[in-house]
């Protein structure tokens, strides 16, 4: 079964110096996903949810281990291998939006789509629609409410049809209730396309849409008993 | 990268820039009055060229060669010889000399002609041209000038011309005008003058002489000019024709090549100016950059794009910099042109003349030197590590950890360019090379000297302005990363300003201390003469001696100068009657054992430094002069300090110079006023005495050191007026960083606010923080300042010119240099804070 996994995290280790100390923030870590399984990190700040996204995304290196996404080994790659794997495979949804402030939010949603070459207006008017914000295309990033401005990135993290979504905090930045609101949508829609989806976040209220809850905790992984309220 | 990725990308790029306009502007200024000063250095420089060409091949015609003298002149029985015993049919006669016409504010050349010989020549003063032969040789003065040259002057066939030749006034009558078919024609042909060989003759008193003799000979010249040289008189040399403009273009080299080191100076600040606001823009965007590179924008991607902004934002520069360019080679032409006659030749130029060259040239430094001051911040965005480019203090503790190395990295740069100096034999491009590398060295320090001085600055700020001034001086520190590129662009700036400074009153120090001892005498006399550092008109020997004998002149002695060829070429000799007592008027740099007992009956000159200089030549050595003896040896057995031409001369006793030259000629008298007599009242006696014979300078010793120095600083205006633009941009440059600064701190400045500043603290805030690096810079700019003015003179100058200058540093310079970036940095927290007073801090403390 191991070997049919879609994503595979083997002996994963990171850690920082920080003057004279050198502290550990991720210790032989192992984790294997499936194709469309959805996955809520759970963790303290500063325990390592990032530095695991940014691992995973290959927008870091680890000290040691490997991270394997559809068969491709990202540790193996040079830096812009890794940025052209990103490219074609992985979404984003950041906690502070990160939005292009120059574009507006369809240039936002297409803007990965033209990375990848596969530029389609349509698109990106489809999934804006589809977030709900079809009135809102032309608007610019500082024009819109940060619920609005996350669903724009939400928007954009699927367009391209990405392998696997991650999402760092989507929810941190917004009210309870857009909070909710933002997190019916993202569950929605990663369903809806069948996408995997890893979802780093403290908020323990969002493990009701998960398959699978693990907690990061010393540096490893520990599976979490959760509500089996999902949301499908 | 797809292009439709590669639109979107640069979509937000001009979006950006158009979001951020006094950003774009000042750039986009940056290289705008860097290329302004390029292009107009070149075209100005490129226009006296062309019009000093277009005049050479109007007077030279078709000649190949062309015959002249041992001293000025030849006896115009040569001509004859070659004519009539050589049977060199394609030969004519040629006098020529320079004088004014009445009603036009320029110098022409007078060419004295003979339309007989002049067929093969020169089409518009032949006899074919339509010349009326009977007019032209009448024994009345007569003349031709350009068609456009009449109309100029409103005159017409058959009108009187009123001219001025070496002080003597002249009437001539125009009968006829030379029909310019062309528009080079019109501009070769409008300072020309043309008459008859005889009228010539007489305006410059060479009864029997001619200056030249021009020929044309066929392919294969070497037997016939053999053939023609064995005929010559002692002295006499035949020459290619082009061999003279050659030289001529050689003496302005040096002058031309300084004028665009400067320019070129005006545009490396340009370049540092560029490479703050680039590096700013940059800085500024880190996270968006992150986010798009975390999106999957690889590094070329973004490297690439940046690339395209600065390409942008040069061509723009570049375009309004070559228009800029153009207007204000309009105003430079003028400075060049009355340089090049105050030190060189005759020159009159009337119009700009616009080349492909200096555009082109233009074009690519000004995208180029764009390209290259982005590449490093274009780079660095790039390379930077995307999980870190999110946070800005990242960057910040980045730049504190290599704050030894970048000064060390700039020690190194600094080594090198002390390297580049003592390479022997370095050029005048070493020199600059060197500069560049040191500018670069000293830059490259200055964070670690920020941070230095602000541990000096924060408890002194702290005494004055409180809380605020501590924090003030903390937020230099803290923002290093952009306030570091903020002041290094304003050091190099203001330190340009510095520089060039110290380098003109160094210069004028050490002219006007080296006046005093040249100028002894108290009266001098001088006929106006073309080119105003050269004596090369005569006086009139009646007038002499009635001067000479003036009631009220104890003594007297004379001065004699003409162009002679010698080994190195076409150089001045200047002939002196003084005796042993010429010690006290000439400073020597080195003499050979009693030179002044010796050297006014052997063989021996004395040489001027800038001579030495530019022909390698020392003590000892020889000189090979023709002289109408034929050729003479002379050693060099002195060398004086020399500040009046930067061609060099020879100086030489007159009454060695009789032996060689058969020339009585006088070029300038200096008159000693009997003990008790006033020199004022001597002078208006001599005045009264010429009047009517001779237009002459009778000029008291104050009244000529006044006069010198004002050619002295006319001939430095176009480095003064460099200077100013450069203050200019450099003015532009502390502003325009130190308001992007502070408007990219809106957000700090809100928290701020939000958390109790009033608006007036605010402003202390702002202001005290941009004063602070003012000052920072001010400090700074003196040391880079005096290490550029340095190099200016004592490496640069001796390597241009060869002269030894006093290296003078007036406290003036150096406070108007920190006064300028204090002002300038003043006024840059003017906007910002008045903006933030104005402003809801609410506003700036949401989130994009």
């Amino acid at each position: 079964m191991a070997q049919n996994k879609h994503i595979q995290l083997k002996d994963l280790s990171k850690s920082y110096q920080e003057g004279d100390n050198n502290r550990s923030v991720l210790d032989e870590l192992n984790l294997s996903i499936e194709e469309g399984e959805m996955i809520v990190l759970l963790g303290r700040s500063g325990s390592g949810k990032s530095t695991l996204l940014n691992l995973v995304s290959g927008i870091d290196k680890p000290d040691s281990g490997q991270v394997i996404i559809g068969g491709t080994d990202l540790t193996r790659l040079d830096e812009k291998d890794r940025t052209l794997f990103r490219r074609n495979n992985i979404g984003f949804v950041f906690q502070s939006f990160n939005l292009i402030s120059t574009l507006t939010a369809q240039e936002n949603v297409l803007l990965p789509l033209k990375l990848k070459g596969n530029a389609n207006d349509d698109t990106a008017v489809q999934f804006l629609e589809e977030v709900g914000l079809g009135d809102r295309t032309d608007s610019y990033p500082d024009r819109l409410s940060g619920g609005e401005q996350q669903r724009v990135a939400i928007a954009r993290a699927l367009a391209s049809e990405p392998m696997l979504i991650l999402a760092d905090e989507p929810t941190g930045n917004l009210d309870y209730e857009t909070g909710r609101n933002i997190l019916d949508i993202l569950n929605d829609l990663v369903r809806k396309n069948g996408r995997t989806m890893i979802i780093a976040t403290h908020d323990r209220d969002i493990c009701k849409i998960a398959d699978r809850v693990l907690e990061l905790k010393g540096g490893t992984l520990h599976e979490v008993e959760h509500s089996t309220e999902t949301v499908r | 990268m797809s292009n439709s990725n590669t639109n979107l990308l640069w979509l937000s790029s001009l979006r950006f820039l158009w979001k951020h306009p006094w950003h774009f502007a000042l750039s986009i200024l940056g290289v705008a009055l860097g290329v302004s000063v390029v292009v107009s250095i070149d075209l100005s420089n490129n226009s006296a060229k062309k019009a000093f060409s277009l005049s050479t091949q109007a007077v030279t015609g078709k000649a190949t060669h062309q015959i002249r003298g041992a001293a000025e002149n030849l006896n115009e029985d040569v001509y004859r010889k070659i004519r009539l015993e050589g049977k060199i049919r394609k030969s004519a006669p040629v006098v020529e000399g320079y004088g004014r016409i009445d009603g036009l504010n320029r110098t022409f050349q007078i060419l004295g002609v003979d339309p007989l010989a002049e067929g093969p020549f020169r089409d518009f003063a032949s006899q074919q041209a339509g010349i009326e032969l009977s007019e032209f040789i009448s024994e009345k003065n007569t003349g031709l000038v350009a068609q456009a040259v009449a109309q100029e002057l409103g005159v017409s066939v058959g009108d009187t011309l009123e001219l001025s030749v070496g002080g003597r006034a002249y009437s001539l009558q125009l009968i006829g005008t030379i029909d310019a078919s062309n528009d080079r024609s019109k501009r070769a042909l409008e300072n020309l003058l043309v008459v008859d060989i005889s009228t010539a003759q007489q305006l410059f008193k060479m009864q029997g002489e001619l200056s030249r003799i021009d020929l044309i000979l066929p392919k294969n010249t070497e037997e016939s000019v053999s053939i023609i040289q064995s005929m010559l008189p002692d002295g006499a040399t035949i020459n290619r024709s082009d061999s003279r403009s050659e030289t001529v273009a050689q003496m302005t080299r040096a002058f031309e090549f300084n004028l665009q080191a400067l320019s070129m100076l005006a545009l490396l600040v340009g370049m540092f100016l560029i490479y703050n606001t680039m590096t700013f823009s940059v800085v500024q965007r880190r996270q968006l950059i992150g986010r798009l590179r975390a999106l999957g924008t690889t590094k070329q991607e973004i490297l690439t794009n940046i690339l395209k902004e600065a390409a942008l934002i040069g061509l723009i520069g570049t375009v309004i910099g070559i228009v800029s360019g153009y207007f204000l080679a309009q105003v430079l032409l003028k400075l060049v042109t009355q340089s090049i006659n105050d030190l060189y030749f005759v020159l009159s130029v009337q119009e700009l003349s616009i080349g492909v060259y200096p555009l082109a040239k233009a074009t690519i430094l000004g995208i180029g030197a764009t390209l290259i001051a982005s590449f490093w911040p274009a780079r660095e965005a790039s390379e930077a590590e995307v999980s870190t480019v999110l946070k800005r203090s990242s960057n910040e503790s980045k730049i504190m950890e290599r704050l030894w190395f970048l000064a060390g990295a700039g020690f190194c740069a600094g080594l090198i360019g002390v390297g580049i100096l003592m390479i022997p034999g370095g050029g005048i491009a070493a020199g600059y090379s060197s500069l560049l590398f040191l500018i670069v060295g000293f830059s490259l320090m200055i964070p670690l000297l920020v941070v230095g001085m602000a541990h000096i600055f924060r408890p002194i700020f702290g005494k004055l302005n409180g809380l605020i001034g501590k924090m003030s001086v903390r937020g230099v520190v803290t923002e290093l990363s952009r306030t570091s590129v903020a002041i290094a662009a304003l050091v190099v700036a203001v330190a340009a300003t510095v520089g060039v400074g110290i380098m003109v009153d160094s210069f004028r120090t050490t002219v006007v201390s080296w006046l005093e001892t040249q100028l002894q005498a108290d009266v001098y006399v001088q006929p106006p003469s073309a080119v105003s550092r050269k004596a090369d008109a005569e006086l009139d020997p009646k007038l002499v001696d009635l001067l000479k004998e003036t009631e009220g002149v104890a003594d007297y002695h004379s001065v004699r100068s003409v162009d002679v060829s010698t080994n190195f070429g076409t150089d001045n000799l200047v002939a002196i009657d003084q005796g042993a007592s010429a010690q006290r008027t000439y400073q020597l740099k080195q003499e050979a054992p009693n030179f002044w007992q010796r050297y006014t009956d052997e063989n021996i000159v004395m040489i001027s430094e800038v001579y030495a200089y530019r022909n390698n030549v020392a003590l000892g050595d020889s000189i090979f002069i023709r002289t109408e003896q034929g050729k003479a040896g002379f050693q060099v057995q002195a060398i004086n300090f020399d500040y009046a031409s930067d061609i060099g001369t020879i100086t030489i006793n007159r009454d060695v110079y009789n032996q060689y030259f058969d020339d009585e000629a006088i070029s300038g008298l200096a008159l000693y006023a009997v003990d008790g007599m006033e020199v004022d009242e001597l002078v208006e006696k001599l005045r009264s005495i010429a009047e009517g014979m001779q237009e002459v300078f009778i000029r008291s010793n104050r009244g000529l050191r006044e006069a010198s120095i004002a050619i002295f600083d006319r001939t430095f205006t176009v480095t003064i007026v460099l200077r100013m633009l450069a203050m200019l941009v450099a003015f532009i440059g502390i502003l325009s960083a130190l308001m992007a600064l502070q408007l990219e701190r809106s957000k700090e400045h809100a928290v701020l606010r939000a958390n109790g500043m009033t608006p007036g603290q605010l402003w202390n805030y702002v202001i005290t923080q941009t004063g602070t690096m003012g000052i920072m810079a001010g400090i700074l700019s003196i040391p880079l300042g005096i290490l550029m003015a340095y190099i200016l003179v004592y490496v640069i100058n001796l390597r241009s010119f060869g002269w030894t200058l006093q290296f003078m540093i007036s406290p003036g310079i150096l406070l108007q240099a920190v006064g300028l970036a204090i002002i300038a940095a003043l006024l840059a927290g003017i906007y910002p804070s008045l903006k933030m007073a104005q402003s809801n801090p609410a506003d700036a403390l949401r989130n994009e």
